[in-house]
């Protein structure tokens, strides 16, 4: 403890004296003036995201602050590419933004850790979340509270290159389908497109849209309840990677180097680079550039054709806004989060880019104005959001990801592509997994 | 004859003092006396570097070393472990032994490939060329550039899928594959990295090769000894300081080798850890699972490694190291 506090005293100071050299070189620079605008007053809000997220941001914090010009708002943005680790060294070297773009796989870990802000008091006063179900604001919830707003509704799909299927002579699968029919329809793209164009990218470690979604069709979760440890048995794993290993030896998906290449890089993904016509990667819409020329469509997670499946698919809430705990600007950053979910000019601004926007009134607002691609964007989470309302064998919403999901998510990953480049085999693997997956939890 | 030359001065300054340097010497030691009274000005002077001695090295160090036994996660405070962090590591993670592999291989591939083209690069600047000046800069070149996060972007493209190196290959009808994006070859990428960027070392053997005596060689020569004679028994024997030099520097360089596994891997350290180089699995557990304790006993077992390996290093050069003394 004593330890705790000579630290945090030490990078005072430290900051202390940053910040005096930072000042004395503001004041040099506008000598003559009537003294800078203390840089420290205003509030920063970071994000992450693609240049058209960038733009429709400081857009709509443009039309924020000629409405609020007390709230000067310093903004800072970037590719999601060591956003979080950014954060946190800001964090631990308390200089925390006031205001930030969340991701739902975090938000848990980040409240329990006491970083965030819990802004249940703000609702129905200054924050106005009319209009959000309950499903919705629980992937902003933690153990109860309010820790984010979401910005969206976030969904379990399929991207298709639908005109690369049309110029095979195929036809896009209906909604309805399953594992079975992925599987089918895969191969035909390898066999018609004459072993140039795999069918769909390996989805066998691919977790969020994908084998968690497998899983609920199971009737088992990613994660316990508790987040303490998986919420999958070993059977089901085996199961889901024995069949993408069949997929790979089809041909119906492509080889490991392809799916490792992609890995963290949303440029080489198989169907950005034309290897591919159907991804569980959603990201790629918008971010491919050679998949711009083609026609996307999109389709809910396959589903599960064996006896007794349930409705795997869920809704969840793209990204989220949160405060940080040690903000002073808590009541400002509310503010803002309620322009974001409530405000026409804001709603119009974001269109799409920060997921399909979470209320039936913005995305009434959004509507007349969607890309051709947008609207079946939105069309197919329509679906999905109402089936799995419909459904009455789905499991609850999975709770938000505990502290190591992430962790666990790339061991995923990379016990698939163990698998898929032949160093081990199933089996062996699976061992591995859950001994490791363990520890990650367990510490 | 340059060596000999040095001598010379040396012994000149060690020569007796004049007598009017010995009273300029005395004026010194009483004015130095004078002011050791109130001397505390030579501190104000010294300061900053204390500073930044004490408050970026030592305090960070011996900070980290109490970190290294503790849980801390960067956010809430730390808790005491002892040696768990430490018996975890060797006992029960497997990736720790997956970058100690790695680690190991790109230390004891690249280092020996650097410095042997480093020499033979080095050998073959050492002329009196047109325009020497210009080789050996764009020799240099590569040194420069090396250590910045574009040329590991380059480099991830020219090894990619379709990169320019499997276009190189297609010339010869050879197929070639993703070398970055495959588990076997993803190291050797690196590896090739590290060894194309040799200047470092290559100027310094440059220099040590022109402190060379010139008689020696031309005496070795009328006595009909062959380039390679000369190389092996009179080049590299006269150069071990240097190469010894060098050889430290490199090992201690490659250890903490970062950025270009980090850029080319995507900061995954894939494909399946096979680019998972210590210095990135330590950065990894520090600032993205948030395990800061864990990176700091890391690092404190780097950072004995390297010591051992310097050690190691410096005691075996007695036997191999050649002064001209």
């Amino acid at each position: 403890m004593g330890h705790q506090i000579s630290r945090r005293t030490l990078l005072r100071t430290t900051g202390g004296i940053a910040v005096a050299g930072a000042l004395g070189s503001a004041l040099s620079a506008c000598s003559g003036g009537t003294g800078a605008g203390s840089t420290s007053s205003d509030l920063t809000m970071i994000w992450w995201g693609s240049d058209d997220r960038h733009a429709a941001y400081k857009k709509a914090l443009a039309t924020f602050q000629k409405k609020n010009s007390k709230i000067k708002i310093r903004e800072t943005y970037s590719g999601y590419d060591g956003y979080f680790d950014k954060f946190n060294t800001n964090i631990a070297g308390g200089s925390a933004p006031d205001l930030l773009q969340m991701d739902t796989a975090l938000v848990a870990q980040y409240a329990r850790k006491g970083v965030l802000a819990p802004i249940d008091s703000y609702v129905g006063k200054t924050l106005d979340l009319t209009g959000f179900s309950k499903t919705l604001l629980a992937a902003g919830t933690v153990d109860g509270k309010l820790y984010g707003v979401p910005s969206g509704i976030g969904v379990n799909q399929l991207t298709v290159n639908r005109s690369g299927l049309e110029k095979l002579g195929l036809k896009l699968p209906d909604r309805e389908w399953t594992w079975a029919d992925l599987k089918k329809i895969a191969q035909d793209v390898y066999k018609k497109s004459g072993g140039k164009i795999y069918g769909v990218d390996d989805g066998g470690g691919s977790t969020l849209q994908c084998f968690e979604v497998f899983a609920r069709e199971k009737g088992e979760t990613f994660f316990s309840d508790d987040g303490k440890k998986l919420g999958f048995t070993p059977a089901t794993l085996q199961e889901w990677w024995e069949f993408w290993a069949d997929m790979r030896k089809a041909n119906a998906s492509p080889p490991p180097a392809i799916t490792s290449a992609a890995h963290n890089d949303l440029t080489k993904n198989a169907v950005v680079i034309g290897k591919a016509l159907f991804s569980f990667d959603s990201g790629i819409y918008g971010a491919g550039g050679s998949i711009t020329d083609a026609q996307l469509d999109f389709l809910p997670t396959p589903q599960g054709d064996w006896s007794g499946a349930r409705e795997g698919n869920f809704v969840n809430g793209g990204v989220l806004l949160s405060a940080t705990k040690a903000s002073k600007k808590v009541a400002d950053s509310v503010k803002i989060m309620s322009f974001f979910a409530q405000d026409e000019t804001a709603i119009k601004d974001m269109q799409l880019l920060r997921g399909i926007p979470p209320t039936e009134k913005a995305r009434n607002l959004i509507a007349s104005g969607l890309t051709p691609t947008d609207k079946l964007n939105v069309e197919n989470a329509d679906y999905i959001a109402q089936r799995v309302g419909k459904a009455t064998n789905a499991l609850p919403a999975p709770v938000p990801p505990p502290q190591g999901a992430d962790q666990i998510w790339d061991l995923l990953f990379q016990s698939n592509l163990a698998v898929a480049f032949g160093k081990k085999s199933i089996k062996a693997q699976l061992g591995e997994f859950f001994d490791q997956a363990e520890g990650a939890l367990g510490g | 004859m340059t060596t000999a030359k040095t001598d010379e001065v040396v012994k000149e300054q060690a020569a007796p003092a004049t007598p009017s340097d010995q009273r300029e010497r005395d004026r010194m030691r009483r004015r130095l006396a004078r002011r050791r009274g109130g001397g505390w000005w030579p501190y104000a002077f010294l300061a900053p570097w204390f500073v930044g001695l004490f408050g970026l090295t030592i305090y960070p160090m011996l900070d980290s070393l109490y970190l290294s036994f503790t849980n801390f996660d960067l956010l809430t405070p730390a808790q005491w472990v002892g040696m768990d962090n430490y018996s975890k590591m060797f006992a029960d993670d497997p990736v720790f032994w997956d970058s100690v592999h790695a680690t190991l291989l790109y230390v004891v591939v690249s280092v020996p490939l650097k410095l042997a083209l480093a020499l033979g690069v080095a050998m073959l600047l050492n002329r009196d060329l047109r325009g020497i000046g210009l080789y050996r800069a764009a020799f240099y070149l590569p040194s420069l550039l090396g250590g910045a996060v574009a040329i590991a972007i380059v480099w991830r493209q020219v090894f990619g899928g379709d990169g320019l190196f499997n276009d190189f290959l297609a010339w010869f009808g050879i197929k070639g594959q993703d070398w970055i994006s495959s588990p076997d070859t993803a190291l050797y990428t690196l590896i090739l990295l590290a060894v194309w960027q040799f200047g470092t070392p290559m100027v310094i053997f440059l220099a040590g090769l022109k402190q060379l005596p010139k008689d020696v060689f031309e005496a070795a020569a009328i006595d009909g000894a062959t380039p390679v004679t000369r190389f092996f028994r009179i080049t590299l024997p006269l150069l071990t300081p240097i190469v010894f030099f060098n050889v430290v520097l490199q090992i201690i360089d490659a250890f903490k080798t970062f950025t270009p596994a980090f850029v080319i891997s995507n900061g995954s350290g894939g494909p399946l850890n096979s680019t998972m180089l210590y210095s990135l699995y330590l950065y990894k557990k520090g600032f993205t699972d948030l395990e800061m304790g864990y990176a700091s006993a890391l690092a404190w077992v780097l950072f004995l490694v390297i010591a051992g390996f310097t050690a190691v290093n410096f005691i075996a050069s007695r036997y191999w190291v050649h002064y001209d003394d």
